[in-house]
């Protein structure tokens, strides 16, 4: 679940709509918790926001208050997801470096005796990039209810277990591909935006197959690519109807901008595989 | 008499040596078109209830296309249809190059052999007729070296369709082979074995014009500039083996009797490597202008025409990388006369049996070449293990039992081709309900799961259109004949295949009628395959599949439940107007034709 209704009020404009390697933030967001997890992906917006462009399997839910904070938020989340899923990763817009690793670590550790599994990264406690029992929306709804609006008075009534730094980094992929714990890197101020834009694109792993190899060979190559369409750039492959990608070996994609992280591996293949 | 045909078909009963002719009514012709769809009709009408596939009485069909003869690329193809002694249901395979025009210039649209000769012999069919010539000294050859012989004892003009020896001897997947291409699945070379031919002859005789043959040349002019371009290209530049890698990367190569689906020794066996060491030469079938045979050095100073479909087969299947071996059992197949993927596939099952001792071969072992070239031999002579293999895996399983059925990765009888239905949970669909058995010519169902329009791990309703639809297409080109390789040119598909029937026969068919044609087809070869004997659990999938999940590289785990492929087939059941058994309803309202009034 991805909350996209607050007011960007210290950026200036909406941070769901920034610009991020030819695609937006909020995409960029949507498209990596897609890719960590296996069920639906649900934005949150607030009443009569506009949303760019986001993938076709997104879903998308209004809050019906503007004003009153995460929690009305993840309330909303909750409530779309209850039937459909025992626990939700819920995160803000702005995490321009949210690695699927991260999620997976943070999912795994709602053990049975735990309502949230909460990051504490970074010197901060983190509930925008948490994972939360849709079991808690009822309890949720009453604090609501008590205009009791903040996270904090959610953790006080739940089973909580925290997650610092060292306990993020246990999880073998988060310590090799995220070992900064740059996920909940947070954007705020145009400031922040521009570093965080100037930052180095992630280090990825291409290879070609077929007639996508080309003159270029199979690779692998070593490149630094933030969406697919840079990860082609960068080795000059033009991404017609003929070129496919599969990242990690696993699902087949011709989004130009899928969101690329650290570790990933692109392979290009003919459109034509089989035959 | 539409353009492109002749309205009849040769009927050789080759016991006697008699020959007469079927006409073909124009409603029949355009309703089945040729090819295979055209030979699913001829098998309604020819092929007696029940028959024994390797009796006299089945007959086996060469069937050509309306197509065939004109300068259109890549048309130079036939189909060879019979009931298979492997499945026990429909068999249609196709076959390319000169065979298909001078069988066809016989004066004949298809041409059936029944009955059974005496002695080896091979039938001869040109303008003169049809008549048997004795074969004693072809018999015992390799297809290719009977094909040489025989074309320098018939002379300048005559085209070969041969069998090696496993059809001789009943290999049920012997190949019929033309030219060094082969009509592989199903067992047909065993069917012309059991009648005692080794080869059938053609010799062309007369002509057949198309309707409007400026707009068929203007056709074949655009069709031939639109082969040279990117869609086409993977097949130009490395052939299908392009695949071999590809597929390794997307956990979708099936490796060691589909216990895994990547193959850490793949690049050995990779055509990006392959064709830098060892390829000879790059050859096209009769009037093709795309040019898909990579020819490669084998072990022995010989040499293999590669395909994907074999090095998956006799390579990560069995478990085996290295390339000598791997293209030597490729050649071997040929010279044999078997096909590549069900002996790949039958002795992946018996590696996997004698490495858990439900067989006594203690030779036979997971990534041995050497055992693996035994195992093609044995089963080539039908002596030692070979006696068993020769049944194919189905069959072989039976007699083994000891849970050995649950991972014979076969539909129908017929051995999976080299995509891992976990990971392609369309094809897998496609695999179970396909009439041909486990199958990705007649049901190219992959090319949506790797299409990226659907998620390829979770099979569902999407997965079902996309099944019926890449049927419906192969239907349509395996009648034309158009070769697949060629399908990544049409943009609008029936539309344009359409566009080139009228032109070559002059009907005013349209996309709407080529559809309607497609699902007769389709459902056409489900009928015969209910007259002889199909069951609702035919459309299944072995257990393996469906019990054990799939570890990927990434770590995550994929599965294809009961449940998930249950609701599949019974998606794809409804989708084609079929009861919940799989059955026809009258909602199917497709026309057969099969009581079409005929002459003889």
């Amino acid at each position: 679940m991805v909350l996209a209704g607050g007011r960007s009020s210290r950026m200036g404009s909406p941070k769901s709509a920034l610009e991020w390697y030819g695609s937006t933030l909020l995409r960029r967001t949507v498209s990596i918790v897609a890719r960590a997890i296996a069920g639906p992906v649900v934005v949150v917006r607030a009443p009569g926001q506009e949303l760019p462009d986001l993938p076709p399997d997104t879903e998308i839910r209004q809050d019906p208050y503007e004003g009153r904070g995460p929690l009305q938020g993840i309330a909303v989340g909750l409530a779309a997801l209850a039937e459909r899923a025992d626990v939700a990763f819920i995160c803000s817009t702005d995490l321009p470096f949210l690695h699927p690793a991260f999620i997976h670590a943070v999912l795994g550790a709602v053990g049975p005796d735990v309502d949230v599994a909460l990051p504490v990264a970074r010197g901060y406690p983190q509930p925008l990039a948490a994972a939360y029992r849709t079991s808690l929306a009822p309890l949720v709804e009453s604090l609501l209810a008590a205009d009791r609006l903040r996270p904090a008075f959610l953790f006080e009534k739940c089973r909580v277990v925290r997650l610092d730094d060292a306990a993020l980094r246990t999880d073998p992929q988060v310590a090799a591909l995220d070992p900064d714990l740059d996920s909940v890197v947070n954007v705020n101020e145009p400031g922040e935006y521009e570093v965080a834009r100037a930052r180095p694109e992630p280090a990825v792993t291409v290879e070609c197959f077929g007639s996508a190899a080309g003159r270029r060979g199979s690779g692998p190559h070593a490149v630094r690519a933030a969406t697919l369409a840079r990860a082609a750039a960068a080795i000059s492959l033009s991404l017609d109807r003929h070129v496919l990608a599969a990242l990690n070996g696993e699902q087949i994609t011709r989004d130009d901008h899928l969101p690329l992280t650290a570790g990933d591996t692109v392979a290009f293949i003919s459109s034509d595989a089989g035959g | 008499m539409p353009g492109g045909y002749f309205g009849r078909a040769l009927l050789v009963d080759v016991t006697g040596g008699r020959a007469s002719s079927l006409a073909l009514p124009e409603p029949v012709l355009r309703g089945y078109l040729g090819g295979a769809g055209l030979g699913t009709w001829l098998l309604h009408r020819l092929a007696p209830a029940r028959v024994d596939p390797l009796a006299p009485e089945a007959p086996l069909a060469f069937v050509f296309s309306p197509l065939v003869g004109t300068p259109l690329t890549t048309s130079a193809k036939f189909a060879v249809v019979a009931k298979s002694p492997l499945t026990g249901m429909l068999n249609d395979a196709l076959a390319s190059s000169h065979f298909a025009i001078s069988g066809k210039l016989t004066g004949h649209d298809a041409i059936v052999v029944r009955g059974r000769c005496a002695r080896p012999s091979v039938l001869l069919v040109d303008g003169a007729g049809a008549r048997l010539v004795d074969a004693a000294d072809v018999w015992g050859l390799p297809a290719a070296d009977a094909e040489r012989e025989l074309v320098a004892r018939l002379g300048r003009g005559w085209r070969v369709a041969a069998i090696g020896p496993a059809g001789e001897r009943g290999v049920r997947y012997a190949t019929l082979s033309h030219d060094g291409r082969h009509a592989g699945r199903g067992g047909l070379g065993a069917v012309l074995g059991a009648k005692n031919v080794k080869a059938v002859a053609v010799h062309a005789a007369t002509k057949v014009a198309p309707a409007d043959p400026a707009a068929v040349l203007a056709a074949a002019r655009d069709l031939r500039a639109r082969s040279f371009g990117p869609a086409t290209a993977k097949y130009r530049e490395l052939g299908t083996l392009a695949n071999l890698l590809t597929f390794n990367a997307i956990n979708t190569l099936p490796t060691r009797n589909f216990t895994a689906a990547t193959f850490a020794e793949a690049p050995r066996l990779a055509a990006e490597d392959l064709a830098e060491m060892r390829r000879v030469a790059r050859n096209s079938c009769a009037s093709c202008t795309i040019g898909c045979e990579h020819v490669y050095r084998a072990g022995g100073g010989k040499s293999a025409r590669v395909e994907y479909e074999n090095v998956f087969a006799l390579g990560p299947l069995c478990g085996v990388s290295d390339p000598d071996a791997v293209l030597t059992a490729s050649a071997r197949c040929d010279e044999l006369g078997i096909d590549t993927i069900s002996a790949g596939g039958t002795v992946a099952w018996a590696m996997e049996c004698a490495e858990r001792g439900l067989l006594d071969a203690p030779w036979l072992r997971f990534g041995d070449g050497a055992a693996l070239l035994r195992a093609l031999d044995e089963i080539g002579r039908r002596d030692g293990l070979g006696a068993l293999l020769a049944e194919g895996s189905r069959r072989a399983a039976a007699v083994v039992g000891r849970g050995s059925a649950g991972f014979a990765l076969q539909v129908k009888g017929l051995e999976l081709p080299g995509y891992e239905p976990r990971t392609l949970q369309a094809m897998a669909l496609g695999l179970a309900v396909n009439a041909r058995g486990a199958d990705h010519n007649r049901s190219g169902a992959y090319e949506a799961d790797l299409s990226g329009d659907l998620d390829r791990f979770a099979g569902g309703e999407a997965h079902v259109r996309a099944t019926v639809e890449t049927e419906d297409r192969a239907a349509v080109m395996d009648s034309l004949i158009l070769c697949k390789f060629l399908r990544g040119v049409f943009t609008d598909p029936f539309a344009e295949w359409a566009g080139l029937l009228r032109t070559v026969t002059g009907w005013d068919v349209d996309a709407t009628e080529l559809q309607a044609t497609a699902r007769r087809i389709v459902l056409a070869k489900r009928m015969f395959n209910l007259r002889e004997g199909w069951t609702p659990a035919d459309d299944w999938l072995p257990a393996r599949l469906l019990e054990e999940p799939l570890t990927l590289r990434s770590g995550r785990v994929a599965s294809l439940s009961p449940a998930t492929l249950r609701a599949m087939v019974d998606g794809y059941w409804a989708a084609r107007g079929l009861d919940r058994d799989g059955r026809p309803t009258s909602e199917c309202a497709v026309d057969l034709l099969l009581t079409e009034a005929v002459a003889t």
